[in-house]
């Protein structure tokens, strides 16, 4: 961050990045194309099924391709995200297209992993990247979240806007040290939502009268939920931020103990102005009254 | 010489149960000294003592789990962290269940990740199974003696292709690689108790066998029905002339060789992280570097030169190197082998240089 985008009596008291492991979602895609491209070498090149391998150029490919769609469909399911069967599919439409247009065909066998095994590395760096492209910043005043590779996102959270704090750690967090703080503000940023849906048809009747209805029930559960970019995303050490952003909520935000003694205050303040208005009418009726009195004499 | 009858009735049955807890035992043995080496580590390996930790605690709560899931007694609560493990059942059952339980909890995490092996061996070792066949052993007289030969021998049989296996291993074969892996991967998880994060109290095998003395003190009942299904077992087995009764126990005999095995592989690394420790700088990572890297050179090599032994010559290669790259390390970067002549020695040189 840099001097000019710091507020007026603003100071900086820590400065975070995730951890290297708290993507592991991400990069357990890649390290399972890793596995994958190894595993598919020792396979086709040195196991004692090479034989059957080696009929066809084609089965490495359906072989490889299989499991990877597979992998993709049961990942996609687990993460409720299609967007990891459609990203394995890339790689897998990605390859054919390459061996096709180089004419490699014929060595499927050695390109297959080789492919493989240079996408996950190159998936590996992706997240890397952008793990570096997230930096918080915990000041006295607030806390400014910046991420994105291309798009830069920033959000800024004052304390005093804060009404939840959600703090998550998982297994690995917890091996390591790390984890992820959610601050909820009163807009409710910071909240996601779980959705189920259940739905059921059922169609009556063979030749002439058909009926068919269509049963669906949804339902929505809050939950705390924000990008990576916009909550402190698997900060190291986790229990010490915390505590330190529970500090500085807690100094910024006003107990109900506190609002009470503040009306007290205000309520005093008010009656000593009425009392100083009072005393200042009763000393200027006096000085009328002395001047009509030296008047009249 | 023939065998007295009282021999085959009260003490024949006893000999498996005895060759089982000796075996488990020295396993409490290698345990305790795997607890010592993570103390050590911890203070500069505070993820990886977390890790382990979390292995053994998930072990220990997927046993009472168990226990709860055959006693029928249900599952409420199903808890666990890095330090801490907790499973409540739906239905507090008292008696016989909540003692099997325990049972489970107990001694389950010294049996279990053994078990997940043994599971895999059966699919990548080529021999060491075949000796429990009843059909083959039934020559054998049921006396005491007699038991704990065929105890013995199946065992025997077992570790001798076990170990072959082992001397055999073909890192470069994912299956191989992946069971040494796992085998690693659990052996730092086979021990019941959770090592502190401070030195709060001592856990250590006395700790456990506190808790499990005193699951038997508490109800003996229950241990004496279970000394009686043995003896049941073992007439049946006797009675049918088999030999079902030893290999039941042969089966635990297996599990806790695993575990040995298991455990001092995971010593051995303990022990090599500990060592490297003591290394400053990039120089610790050599040691590392050198296992991948020696395995790599002899696999090459004795693929350019072939031998009958090129697996167990390259594991060979890989221990040596790795030792000896660690001594040489050790020497050179530390004072750890500095002898009291070399110390007088380079007190004189300096002696020298000053006042020269």
């Amino acid at each position: 961050m840099d001097e000019d985008e710091l507020l007026n009596g603003e100071k900086i008291e820590k400065v975070l990045s995730p951890h290297p492991l708290s993507f592991m979602r991400y990069q357990s895609l890649s390290l399972f194309l890793i596995i994958w491209g190894i595993l598919l070498l020792w396979l086709v090149n040195f196991s004692e099924w090479n034989n059957i391998f080696s009929q066809s150029e084609w089965f490495p490919i359906i072989v490889w391709g299989l499991v990877l769609l597979v992998a993709g469909v049961i990942a996609s399911i687990v993460t409720i995200r299609w967007s990891i069967f459609f990203l394995y599919l890339l790689i897998f439409a990605g390859g054919i297209a390459l061996m096709i247009s180089q004419g490699w065909l014929d060595a499927s066998d050695i390109f297959i992993p080789s492919y493989t095994v240079s996408i996950s590395i190159i998936g590996f760096l992706l997240v890397e990247a952008y793990r570096q492209s997230h930096k918080y910043y915990i000041s006295n005043q607030r806390i400014t979240f910046k991420g994105g590779i291309f798009t830069k996102q920033e959000r800024t959270l004052r304390y005093d806007k804060i009404t939840d704090i959600n703090a998550k750690q998982g297994i690995i967090g917890q091996i390591f040290g790390f984890g992820t703080i959610i601050p909820i503000s009163q807009s409710g940023f910071g909240l996601g939502s779980d959705k189920s849906f259940a739905g059921g048809g059922v169609s009556l009747g063979e030749k002439k009268v058909k009926l068919f209805g269509l049963f669906g029930g949804g339902k929505d559960v809050q939950t705390p939920r924000a990008r990576s970019y916009y909550e402190l995303h698997g900060v190291y050490p986790y229990k010490e931020i915390k505590k330190l952003v529970e500090q500085m909520v807690q100094g910024n935000v006003i107990t109900p103990y506190q609002q009470e003694q503040v009306a007290f205050q205000k309520e005093q303040v008010d009656i000593q102005k009425q009392m100083r208005d009072l005393l200042k009418m009763q000393s200027g009726s006096k000085i009328d009254q002395k001047g009509e009195e030296e008047n009249s004499e | 010489m023939e065998a007295s009858s009282i021999d085959i009735v009260v003490f024949a049955p006893l000999a498996p149960i005895l060759g089982v807890l000796l075996f488990w035992f020295i396993q409490l043995v290698f345990i305790e000294s795997e607890k010592y080496l993570l103390s050590k580590i911890r203070s500069k390996h505070e993820p990886f003592c977390r890790f382990t930790n979390f292995l053994g605690i998930l072990f220990q709560t997927i046993c009472h789990a168990l226990g709860f899931t055959i006693t029928k007694s249900g599952i409420s609560n199903f808890y666990i962290d890095i330090d801490y493990g907790k499973v409540a059942p739906k239905k507090e059952r008292k008696g016989i269940f909540e003692w099997v339980s325990n049972v489970f909890l107990f001694i389950g995490p010294f049996f279990i990740p053994a078990f997940l092996l043994l599971i895999c061996l059966f699919f990548l070792m080529t021999s060491g199974f075949e000796i429990i066949n009843p059909s083959q052993l039934q020559e054998l007289r049921y006396t005491f003696g007699e038991q704990i030969t065929s105890f013995g021998a199946n065992l025997f049989s077992f570790t001798n292709g076990f170990f072959n296996f082992l001397f055999n291993i073909d890192l470069l074969h994912p299956a191989h690689f992946g069971f040494l892996f796992l085998m690693i991967f659990l052996g730092m998880g086979i021990r019941p108790s959770y090592i502190g994060k401070e030195k709060k109290e001592k856990v250590d095998m006395l700790y456990d066998l506190k808790n499990i003395k005193n699951l038997f003190i508490n109800k003996p009942i229950y241990l004496i029905i279970l000394f009686v299904f043995a003896y049941i077992f073992f007439y049946i087995s006797l009675w049918l002339g088999t030999n079902w009764y030893v290999a039941f126990f042969v089966i635990l005999g297996w599990l806790s060789i695993i575990s040995l095995v298991s455990i001092i592989i995971a010593d051995i690394i303990l022990v090599l992280i500990k060592t490297t420790d003591e290394i400053s700088g990039k120089w610790k990572v050599f040691p590392y570097l050198t296992i991948p890297t020696s395995y790599l050179v002899g696999r090459i090599f004795f693929f350019y030169i072939p031998t009958d032994f090129t697996r167990p010559m390259s594991i060979l290669i890989l221990i040596l190197s790795t030792i000896t790259v660690t001594y040489i390390l050790i020497k050179r970067k530390t004072d750890k082998f500095k002898t009291k002549s070399d110390i007088k020695k380079l007190k004189k040189k300096r002696k020298g240089v000053k006042d020269g």
